[in-house]
């Protein structure tokens, strides 16, 4: 098991190209998340264990005719994605505190951004794994072809747009007092537009609606993305300063 | 603790008789409206206080960033007190929002992009406290208070235009003249008065609070440290 | 002229409204009133309690003075 930092390749200390020293860094700390998760599985497993009991849940909750499931099938999906993905960023936010892990990489040369986008990308890609998995259960479960290479985008966008959020809060609420339950309450508001315009644009192409009706939605998470990503690089360090 | 400064008192009686002032007009000079009747008249204190406290937003925010430039807790005080006063103000909002709402389109809640993205900022406010209150260090707390104030600054905004862009699936609350329906109705002059002098109104009373409030912080921040100096 | 309806009745609404508006702002002013008189309150033990120290601090201080003294002597 990765729990210290001196399991991971070592950084190169090139002062002559800072920004392959970055990269690495990135590529470091998502190779880390990865292979530990790889051997415990623990994160992925749980994850996707809740979304399809979140699928059971709303089955029961919404018990809806074939027809008015059609309108309802993108709210349901994204539903599920979002308390799942908060169950991933905090265990994998919790793990670095608990192991120390955050410390050692704090007292590593490298940049605290590149901390923050090695855990974004290893958020991201836990996130989209398990959601892999979910279209074709809840496709087969509901009888919708969820496989269009449209939903697929917007489904990599909004996730995008969750985690690199999620992963900022997250990093604040794991040092608070009250930790995991902290952290959908500072979440979901600020999300909430990632939510509309993927519910949005995923309905849309699951209903075959024109070009111009997704565009304006998918317009939207990708100026998201970008706007929080970017004010999140920039306050990354704050948030992790001792 | 220096006793208040006589310019705070003088706010504080003006914010008063002000406010006054403005509910008097409201009340008794603005005409009653044709469709809704009285009921219409808290709107000139919905949008009263709606006004003010998105401006607290927006100074809340900008807070955020001159404290993570400078460090100075100043900033973070200054912070605490706008969306304090903010979230009071939005509360009433929200209220008169849907007190209006219930006899004029007879339902408690509209989703339209105003209530709503009122009642999300509503819990950013109180998410923001309850982040605070899990941090004992304050510079620690004032750096996520200030993060996250950023962060739901920007991101409320969104919301409105995403809510208002999509024309969501949403039913549409359809009443008896459709001009209501959007929220708009034409204004006498003298409801125009009433709505501009509610403005000014509250602008003033946030002030006072405001001002208030940062007071309070002070005196807070002064216990805290002696706190620590005695318990040593 | 016939089908216009008269304008409904919806004072006891705004009253309720306007009501509830100057309740919570009361509730608001009050609760920065008592917070500020609890802290004014704690300041002042607070003082004395430093007062007080910084006493007993100059007491011992005197103390430590007179005993090397004493001990110079043996």
């Amino acid at each position: 098991m990765i729990d210290k930092v001196t399991d991971v390749k070592p950084v190169s200390n090139s002062r002559t190209r800072p920004s392959g020293n970055f990269i690495k860094a990135v590529a470091a700390v998502l190779w880390k998340d990865l292979t530990a998760e790889f051997r415990s599985r623990e994160l992925f497993s749980a994850m996707l264990v809740f979304s399809l009991l979140i699928i059971l849940i709303f089955n029961f909750a919404l018990e809806l005719d074939i027809k008015t499931r059609q309108s309802v099938n993108a709210g349901v999906l994204w539903a599920t994605f979002a308390f799942a993905g908060t169950l991933g960023l905090n265990r994998s936010m919790a793990i670095e505190k608990d192991r120390g892990c955050l410390d050692g990489l704090l007292l590593a040369p490298v940049d605290r951004s590149a901390i923050y986008f090695g855990k974004v990308l290893s958020n991201l890609a836990f996130m989209l794994i398990v959601e892999i998995i979910v279209l074709p259960i809840y496709s087969v479960l509901y009888n919708v072809n969820l496989f269009l290479p449209g939903l697929l985008l917007v489904i990599l966008l909004g996730s995008i747009g969750y985690v690199g959020v999620g992963t900022l809060l997250a990093a604040m609420s794991v040092q608070t007092r009250t930790r995991d339950i902290l952290l959908p309450i500072l979440l979901f508001p600020v999300v909430i537009p990632v939510l509309l315009a993927a519910v949005k644009a995923s309905s849309g192409i699951l209903a075959g609606a024109e070009l111009a009706d997704i565009l304006l939605p998918i317009n939207l998470l990708i100026a998201y993305d970008v706007i929080f990503i970017a004010v999140a690089f920039m306050v990354f360090d704050s948030v992790v300063e001792e | 603790m220096p006793s208040k400064p006589l310019t705070l008192r003088i706010l504080d009686i003006v914010s008063v008789i002000v406010l006054g002032i403005s509910a008097y007009i409201a009340l008794f000079v603005a005409p009653t409206e044709l469709v809704m009747g009285d009921v219409q008249r808290v709107f000139y204190f919905h949008i009263g206080t709606a006004w003010t406290a998105l401006l607290g937003f927006i100074l809340a925010a900008g807070f955020s960033v001159i404290y993570l430039i400078t460090k100075n807790l100043l900033w973070d005080r200054l912070q605490v007190a706008a969306i304090e006063v903010s979230l009071v103000f939005f509360l009433i909002t929200i209220v008169l929002g849907s007190i209006w709402a219930r006899p004029a389109w007879n339902t408690w809640w509209t989703w339209d992009p105003r209530l709503t993205t009122a009642a999300v900022t509503e819990l950013i406010y109180i998410a923001y406290f309850m982040l605070r209150q899990g941090i004992d260090d304050p510079d620690r707390r004032a750096r996520f208070g200030a993060v996250y104030a950023l962060i739901g600054g920007l991101s409320a905004p969104i919301t409105f235009f995403a809510i208002r862009l999509f024309r969501t699936i949403h039913p549409v609350v359809i009443s008896g003249s459709n001009p209501e329906a959007e929220g708009a109705f034409s204004m006498t002059p003298d409801m125009r008065t009433a709505f501009f002098f509610a403005l000014f109104a509250f602008t003033v009373v946030f002030i006072d609070l405001f001002w208030n409030r940062i007071r309070l912080g002070e005196l807070q921040d002064k216990v805290e440290q002696l706190k620590l100096k005695v318990t040593m | 002229m016939f089908f216009q309806e008269t304008t409904p009745d919806t004072s006891g609404y705004m009253i309720a409204g306007y009501t509830i508006a100057f309740v919570v702002m009361g509730l608001y002013v009050l609760s920065i009133y008592l917070r500020n008189r609890n802290l004014s309150q704690d300041m002042t033990i607070l003082e004395e309690m430093d007062k007080s120290n910084a006493e007993s601090e100059a007491g011992s201080a005197n103390q430590r003075r007179k005993s090397p003294q004493s001990q110079g002597t043996k």
